[in-house]
């Protein structure tokens, strides 16, 4: 007979991580609460050596190494985890091309929920449309609509502390 | 650095049985599934212990999801107590320690091979179901290569084509399963196996769906409030099976999908396809307090 594994601490935290992103991606606009702060979970809950990071935090740098995943600039990185948005940098990020879209990079941006500019998201997982505020600067805004000629484009996971915030490529962001 | 640690203790088994670079693997396609809605993305799609073709595909999206607080209802044919169902459920909770149930109203998470339940389900529900070929462009273009250059290029004229022969010759559209669909406007996915019947369900719904095969090691997700427009000539409408008159002989439910069972004289008699519902509708009319959901078909008839 078997008997039940019980999941570790870090397979319990992967795994509500990993909730939280999943339907921070399929409601996009709704906050959701990934159980620890910063951007430490979500390196744990979806890099290994699979993967080519590029991240701008010194803090973060050993962690991202510890996972095994090989570092790398932002033009090869398929995953980037950004504490402060350089948005000239981000001009080459991964897009992918519309033979292989899933080749369009994860962008993990540490960003303050609740204050800034004033958006509007519409498309697939909105009901009608949603309305958010976030402290990214408008021509960043201009910048993923130059670049998200859908199906291409890449996908962002905003965190502010605990909380997350998805916006796929497949979302439509109107800066009101 | 030392050796031990680049390893983490011993552990007899992986908690729900894939092991954790699987998951990781599977958690970042299906965050790009949900973020390009009806495209297929490949994935490495790892040994579990069930032949390819079994459900092995949605099996692995829902290990990856699973946890002790979760609740699993596995279908086939819209049946629980089915011996791949069954199995597959039974295994499912013996390595990730979740709760069982055949409710529809409780279960988190669904696997489903070839049915979307009746009731109507709500925004915290994830529905994974088991897709054979996840490609609506095999039966046009048997080369994967081509086929995804017209993904690529949304160039869908050849489906479009196969309905029309199938107007030309038969009168009507003869696809009775799998029927392509747009997705969000861009991508035509085909939805698993499931009837015409279930097509409208999945179109602006609040639940979340996965469609993984396994064998073809490909996975693809209709996020909640997403577009699926059945593929269809504006001149001939969409239509379900004719099943909003039959009742079920055991519970006298109407206007669901139904089995056909054919009877030593020829003719035919029916059950409702959902088991659960055709259970739940016996107990109540037992006179037991049974929750029964809002339905998406009321009196036969579409209604969302």
């Amino acid at each position: 007979m078997l008997t039940v594994s019980l999941p570790d601490a870090a397979e319990a935290r992967c795994n509500k991580t990993f909730e939280a992103l999943m339907w921070a991606m399929a409601r996009p606009g709704q906050v959701r609460d990934m159980g620890e702060p910063g951007l430490a979970p979500v390196v744990e809950a979806l890099i290994d050596r699979e993967c080519v990071v590029h991240s701008d935090s010194a803090t973060l740098a050993p962690f991202i190494a510890n996972t095994g995943a090989t570092p790398g600039t932002i033009e090869m990185a398929d995953h980037l985890f950004h504490e402060t948005l350089d948005i000239e940098a981000l001009v080459s990020v991964r897009c992918g091309t519309a033979l292989y879209p899933d080749d369009g990079a994860t962008v993990v941006l540490q960003a303050a929920h609740g204050s800034g500019t004033r958006l509007r998201l519409s498309g697939p997982g909105v009901d009608g449309v949603c309305d958010i505020t976030l402290a990214i600067p408008p021509a960043f805004w201009s910048l993923r609509a130059a670049l998200c000629a859908y199906p291409e484009g890449f996908d962002l996971l905003l965190v502010d502390a605990r909380a997350v915030i998805g916006i796929p490529r497949s979302t439509h962001v109107e800066v009101l | 650095m030392s050796l031990s640690s680049l390893t983490k203790p011993w552990a007899a088994t992986s908690y729900g049985f894939l092991d954790a670079s699987a998951k990781r693997e599977l958690r970042r396609k299906m965050l790009k599934a949900i973020a390009v809605p009806g495209c297929q993305m490949p994935y490495a799609s790892r040994e579990v212990p069930m032949a390819r073709g079994w459900g092995t595909g949605g099996l692995q999206v829902t290990l990856t999801l699973v946890n002790p607080a979760s609740t699993v209802k596995v279908i086939d044919q819209g049946a629980d107590d089915g011996v791949n169902a069954a199995s597959i459920r039974r295994f499912i909770s013996r390595v990730s320690g979740a709760s069982e149930t055949w409710d529809t109203l409780g279960a988190s998470i669904i696997q489903s091979r070839h049915r979307v339940p009746e009731e109507t389900l709500r925004e915290d529900q994830i529905l994974v179901l088991q897709v054979p070929n996840p490609e609506p462009l095999r039966g046009v273009e048997p080369n994967m290569s081509i086929a995804r250059q017209m993904h690529a290029d949304a160039d869908y004229g050849r489906l479009w084509l196969t309905l029309y022969e199938q107007l030309v010759r038969k009168g009507r559209i003869m696809q009775g399963a799998a029927y392509p669909s747009l997705v969000n406007g861009r991508h035509v996915m085909t939805p698993s196996p499931i009837p015409r019947w279930d097509v409208p369900k999945l179109n602006m719904a609040k639940h979340l769906t996965f469609l993984s095969a396994g064998r073809e090691k490909r996975l693809h997700a209709v996020p909640p409030y997403t577009k699926v427009e059945p593929l269809v000539f504006s001149d001939r409408p969409y239509r379900v099976e004719d099943h909003q008159q039959l009742v079920c002989r055991r519970s006298g439910i109407a206007g669901y999908f139904m089995n056909e069972i054919p009877q030593d004289d020829g003719s035919s008699s029916f059950e409702v396809s959902d088991s659960n519902l055709g259970i739940k509708a016996i107990r109540r009319a037992e006179g037991e307090t049974v929750d029964i959901g809002q339905t998406w078909y009321r009196g036969g008839e579409f209604s969302a």
